[in-house]
């Protein structure tokens, strides 16, 4: 098992470092920040551009292989990932906005997974009946919204919540009121900002589980292992439970590891619309502002909750799938 | 004497022309039959050629182009002159609506088809040479998987505005950075597939009897593994148009002067309170161009599934049995 892991672990990795190489050669190559500032008024010459690049590491006189060479010289000898174009360091300002897109997104991903297959299992176990067919229409609809459009609405319907009632319940932007108490007064308002993000991604995201998850089951609900457990004298929810249920949860754990990049992706649209100051508002806005380091820093994380992903996604299949036998 | 095995050519051509027309159905008249029977997909059929011939003759309708600005009627609601009423710039929606709705479904059908074309492509290259190769493809499969796309897409289409940005449409770059990221699932769905064909006879026989491996992916792999393939076309259009809007919602993908409906949509997202038309159009326009596709990729499904029990019924007692 650990060797296993150890040897998916190393794969990963060499993955890792060749996404974000290749995502550093597009950056450096399409990313000029010195255009930008040169619009600076006053405007500097582009004597003074060229040096206050230089200093920061980010010289545009070399060619791409140069800074290539030096900025992977300095992630692998100092683990720093180089600096922005306005002098901030990337490993600060990664550390602070990490934490920022996990605390939206923890929460969501669990409520997401938990609500899919629970749904999934309850309308496979009532197929073609109303709930079924509600709940089924419901998983197609939030797959034909696109994530951002699905979470403008929801921030609409929180705005017009707060108009009716007369009284801001929900905050639709923000992570949190400057200037409150510590204590319960400052955990209300943590509530309120959080609700409203949360319930949006949750609300976009598990319909692919519900839907993955009914046809896995349906497709083992009569399979002869279960009808053997029939036999036995279970009945037909208890050898659903027992036996089918398992067995169809191994393609949903799976899939885990392809859906939790697809909400990292998301993320972008979420930290976005309800101005979250997290890692995918920031490397949106990092590539705007032709920042070639931060966009790489934030390619080198999607690619990282990849492997993390996948490799959770393998550890689950160990787990429930008895066929799986790892040495 | 008359030899007793002689085939009256006439009633084996009789026979043949039976067996074909009546006693035997063509896998394809059937499949078109239970799509047929099924409501809602021709609903979904009809709608999606609909908006697509709206697309491309909606404009001869008005005299108004996405360009010109109506100085008298600024930010005005829907009308007799304007059908769907002006932008706060003065720029009649109907006709910017029409123009969005062609690009969004240009990109839609061209991303969705070549992207399966690639999968079918790579897919089954994988699966027929196996080994080294498989590793080495499914290597660079993954490692595309995990390059986030959406940054790939921002830095393509907004960066420093080099040569490629400058003499592509922000549409063809967009199709060619969506494409580049789409394929991945279906190839290695495709793969899967492909990989328990190989073990079959027919393969191992045509291997055996020389046929070159090119023949035997499209004469063998590729009809087998056909239904997927349609089934992932509707949803690769799908997933592009749904793609496309919420890149150009953000602000990233198509850019102004090119429209789409993702960058109507985005665009008045602002304004919302006061011009809510500008919003709710192009939205309910995108809503039908996605919904009639994930009505007609169910109704393919399930003219597809040989056990399928869920419309109509092509003989009696349609018992259901699928493979665990």
């Amino acid at each position: 098992m650990l060797r296993y892991l150890a040897k998916r672990g190393i794969t990963y990795l060499l993955m890792i470092f060749l996404t974000t190489s290749a995502g550093y050669f597009l950056a450096v190559t399409s990313l000029k920040p010195a255009l930008l500032e040169q619009e600076r008024i006053p405007r500097p010459t582009p004597e003074q551009v060229a040096n206050s690049m230089r200093l920061k590491g980010l010289d545009p006189g070399l060619s791409p292989w140069e800074r290539y060479v030096d900025w992977l010289t300095g992630i692998v000898t100092r683990w720093d990932w180089g600096r922005s174009p306005n002098g901030a360091f990337i490993n600060a300002e990664f550390g602070d906005r990490v934490w920022i897109s996990t605390r939206l997104f923890l929460a969501s991903i669990v409520l997401t997974l938990v609500i899919g297959v629970a749904l999934g299992v309850y309308s496979a176990a009532r197929q073609y009946k109303f709930q079924d067919r509600v709940i089924t229409s419901y998983s197609y609809l939030a797959y034909i919204v696109p994530a951002p459009i699905a979470y403008f609405l929801v921030q609409l319907g929180a705005i017009n919540i707060n108009e009716t009632v007369g009284e801001r319940i929900f905050f639709v932007t923000g992570i949190s009121t400057p200037g409150m108490e510590p204590g319960w007064a400052q955990f209300i308002d943590m509530l309120a900002h959080y609700a409203v993000p949360t319930i949006a991604i949750t609300l976009v995201g598990w319909g692919s589980y519900q839907i993955a998850q009914r046809q896995y089951l349906l497709d083992n609900v009569n399979a002869d292992f279960v009808r053997t457990a029939r036999a036995k004298g279970l009945t037909r929810n208890q050898a659903i439970t027992r036996h089918a249920l398992r067995v169809s949860f191994i393609p949903v754990a799976q899939s885990i590891a392809f859906t939790i990049p697809a909400i990292f992706a998301g993320g972008f649209f979420a930290e976005k619309i309800f101005a979250w100051p997290g890692v995918g508002s920031w490397s949106i806005d990092a590539i705007s502002l032709q920042d070639v380091n931060a966009a790489t820093a934030t390619l080198a994380y999607g690619s990282v909750i990849f492997a993390l992903g996948a490799i959770l996604a393998d550890f689950a299949t160990t787990l429930v799938d008895p066929r799986v036998r790892v040495q | 004497m008359t030899n007793l095995n002689a085939v009256d050519p006439a009633a084996a051509a009789e026979e043949a022309h039976l067996q074909n027309a009546d006693v035997m159905i063509a896998k394809s008249t059937i499949i078109f039959r239970r799509f047929m029977r099924n409501k809602t997909a021709v609903a979904g059929l009809l709608i999606f050629l609909a908006l697509t011939v709206f697309s491309f003759v909606g404009g001869y309708l008005t005299p108004w182009d996405k360009e010109t600005i109506d100085p008298f009627n600024i930010g005005m609601p829907p009308s007799a002159d304007h059908f769907l009423g002006t932008s706060q710039a003065g720029i009649d929606l109907y006709a910017m609506t029409v123009e969005g709705t062609r690009i969004s479904i240009l990109i839609g059908l061209i991303v969705g088809l070549v992207s399966v074309l690639i999968a079918a492509v790579y897919g089954c290259t994988m699966a027929y040479f196996g080994g080294k190769v498989d590793k080495v493809m499914l290597f660079v499969l993954e490692a595309l998987i995990m390059m986030p796309a959406l940054l790939v897409v921002a830095v393509a289409t907004s960066g420093g505005g080099e040569g490629l940005k400058k003499s592509l449409p922000s549409w063809l770059l967009l199709i060619i950075v969506l494409l580049v990221f789409s394929w991945m699932g279906t190839a290695r769905l495709i793969r899967s597939l492909s990989m328990s064909l190989m073990q079959r006879d027919y393969v191992k026989a045509a291997q055996y009897m020389g046929v070159p491996p090119r023949r035997i992916v499209w004469r063998h792999l590729v009809p087998n593994i056909g239904s997927l393939l349609v089934l992932d076309v509707t949803r690769g259009v799908t997933g592009a148009i749904l793609a496309e809007v919420a890149f150009s919602f953000i602000g990233i993908g198509i850019k102004v002067p090119d429209v789409s409906l993702g960058v109507l949509i985005g665009g008045a997202t602002s304004q919302v309170q006061t011009f809510p038309w500008m919003f709710w159009v192009p939205l309910t326009v995108m809503f039908l161009l996605t919904g009639s596709l994930a009505m007609m990729n169910d109704g393919l499904r399930d003219a597809f599934d040989p056990s399928s029990s869920s419309i109509g019924k092509a003989r009696k007692n349609s018992t259901k049995k699928k493979s665990a």
